[in-house]
């Protein structure tokens, strides 16, 4: 017994040393960035791992203003909250409607929904770029939020048809005997008690949006419309060899993420792997 | 109550914007996209039928097969080790108390970055003179050209982005194992206990068996989300050097809008939407399994 104890203390150090080295490698890269993002250019090359001598703020300045993150920032935010605000409602409602209200085609449009999810973006790449062109779409943030909404939509409705099932309906038949109208029964009754999958829906939503790459790149060229990645990408060109400002556009991009992360952390984790084991 | 959920004017109320906007952003686009792929279409002339014209040229195209080649690779890198990976941190960190919570926060932090950002922080740490070769070199060994190098059938930058493809999402898998494996009953391990198997054993026979159908699931999403992969190779390598790290939605960006062949692009869209779903339906059929209960 006394061995069998001893055995399995060892194990754990084990596991605990290996957990240690897995902090190291996730969270050196990202420490090395942040430092390195406050030397001047001669100081990366002379002393690279060393922390920095003086806060040199200049790279962010002028990441900030000439590289036109702050726009950019500005950008991402409007669109994904926007995105963020329309998805929860539009996709509530379907999953409402999908959930809880009786009629024959609600299976078929679910799964007309669900198909989304498997569908990759760069296949509508080029049919939605030319209509938007001719819509005036193109280098506009509706342009945007269009894509994004659509392609948040089956996510949020997935998990959120899901919360609306596990609401009793007896709480619904109270309601109704109250006198509350549909509308009144989703907007006051069922929405607030789905509150959780509203925020994880929202999370989801928001962090996807952030860091989309791809759409934002092709249908935004207007430097004063771009949002953080695309202007990052542009920011931080291959002949650029202004590395300390590039270190700190890194910085500025990823920092709000991890500001809400931290946060947030135990309720995003739980929450996008509830939202996930639940498909 | 039921004359209430039948109301039929408050479902179409419900249902018509979200049906109206995936038709017009997604259904309808998609069917146009079948449509250009058999068109010569480029940015100055309207579509103009020509048939299978662009998948014949395809299959003559160079950089589609390195393309098609590194997708392929990335999908099965991308899979194995996420299994493997996920697997072993999930195993790991349910067996501990201790910090549990902090690890598992740690290695989920990179899936919520911006890939973009992130490519470009793994580009300088993997940049001929800057990170791991500054290192190597106050050592005295030459460091290998890490995003360079074009010798190999899949060449050097390829594992190097794989590599950090599994850094950045490895925390996603860990996290869908460990919900599956913490939703397992505690009694079927006491009882395991007792009939005196090893956690090695118990891990083998009772948590693989019962955590199948998340396998499934993950390495959908997996596959999926390798296949779409885009960001951290543009940012990296832009498919560069000389396309040896094109995988298909990096050629596909440049043909459409570099190019602006976009009935060639929208051919090797269509390709793609077909590699999603022959995968996510051949992971379907091989990890369907009767649901045990738990």
């Amino acid at each position: 017994m006394k061995q069998e104890t001893k055995r399995i203390s060892v194990l754990k150090i084990v596991i605990y040393i290996f957990f240690c080295f897995m902090t190291a490698l996730y969270l050196v890269p990202l420490l090395w960035v942040f430092s390195v993002s406050f030397k001047t250019n001669a100081e990366i090359f002379s002393s690279p791992f060393s922390l920095p001598k003086s806060l040199f703020v200049d790279n962010y300045v002028v990441a900030w203003t000439a590289g036109k993150l702050g726009i950019a920032t500005w950008n991402s935010f409007l669109v994904c909250v926007i995105t963020l605000l329309l998805s929860m409602l539009v996709g509530s409602m379907i999953a409402f409607a999908i959930a809880r209200m009786q009629w024959k085609m609600s299976k078929l449009v679910l799964t007309y929904f669900m198909l989304g999810m498997m569908i990759p973006v760069h296949c509508v790449l080029i049919p939605l770029f030319t209509r938007f062109a001719k819509l005036g779409l193109s280098n506009n943030l509706w342009g945007l939020v269009l894509p994004y909404l659509t392609f948040s939509l089956p996510v949020t409705i997935y998990i959120m048809t899901g919360f609306f099932r596990s609401i009793p309906s007896e709480l619904l038949e109270a309601a109704c005997i109250d006198g509350c109208s549909i509308y009144k029964i989703f907007f006051q009754v069922c929405l607030p008690l789905a509150k959780t999958g509203l925020f994880v829906t929202g999370l989801m939503t928001f962090v996807a949006n952030w860091n989309e790459l791809l759409l934002a790149m092709v249908f935004i060229s207007d430097d004063n419309i771009k949002t953080l990645p695309v202007s990052l990408s542009k920011f931080v060109g291959p002949y650029n060899t202004n590395y300390s400002q590039m270190f700190a556009a890194i910085i500025i991009a990823i920092i709000p993420t991890i500001a809400v992360y931290c946060a947030f952390s135990n309720q995003i984790v739980d929450g996008l792997t509830a939202g996930a084991v639940k498909g | 109550m039921n004359k209430l959920l039948q109301d039929k004017k408050a479902i179409c109320i419900f249902i018509v914007p979200g049906l109206l906007l995936f038709t017009f952003v997604l259904f309808i686009p998609i069917c146009q996209s079948i449509y250009y792929s058999l068109c010569n279409y480029d940015a100055l002339t309207p579509p103009k039928f020509i048939g299978f014209t662009n998948y014949k040229n395809l299959l003559r195209d160079d950089t589609m097969k390195i393309a098609l080649k590194n997708s392929m690779f990335f999908l099965i890198f991308s899979c194995v080790t996420q299994l493997i990976m996920g697997l072993l941190l999930a195993g790991l960190l349910t067996n501990i108390k201790k910090g549990r919570n902090f690890f598992k926060n740690v290695i989920y932090l990179p899936c919520v970055l911006s890939s973009a950002a992130l490519g470009l922080l793994w580009m300088f740490i993997f940049s001929p003179k800057l990170g791991i070769n500054q290192l190597l070199q106050a050592r005295g060994i030459p460091g290998p050209l890490w995003l360079m190098d074009t010798k190999g059938f899949i060449t050097l930058p390829m594992w190097v982005i794989g590599f950090v493809a599994l850094w950045q999402y490895v925390g996603q898998s860990m996290m869908l194992y460990m919900a599956q494996i913490s939703g397992i009953s505690k009694t079927l391990y006491e009882a395991s206990e007792i009939d005196g198997c090893s956690k090695a054993k118990s891990f083998r026979y009772i948590t693989l068996p019962l955590i199948k159908p998340m396998v499934g699931t993950a390495m959908s999403l997996n596959a999926i989300g390798s296949l779409k992969f885009f960001d951290l190779i543009f940012n990296m390598t832009e498919g560069g050097p000389n396309h040896t790290t094109e995988v298909l939605a990096t050629h596909l960006y440049t043909q459409g809008f570099k190019y602006f062949k976009y009935g060639y692009a929208s051919a090797i869209g269509v390709i793609l939407l077909v590699l999603c779903l022959i995968m996510t339906g051949l992971i379907n059929t091989v990890f369907k399994t009767d649901q045990y209960e738990n």
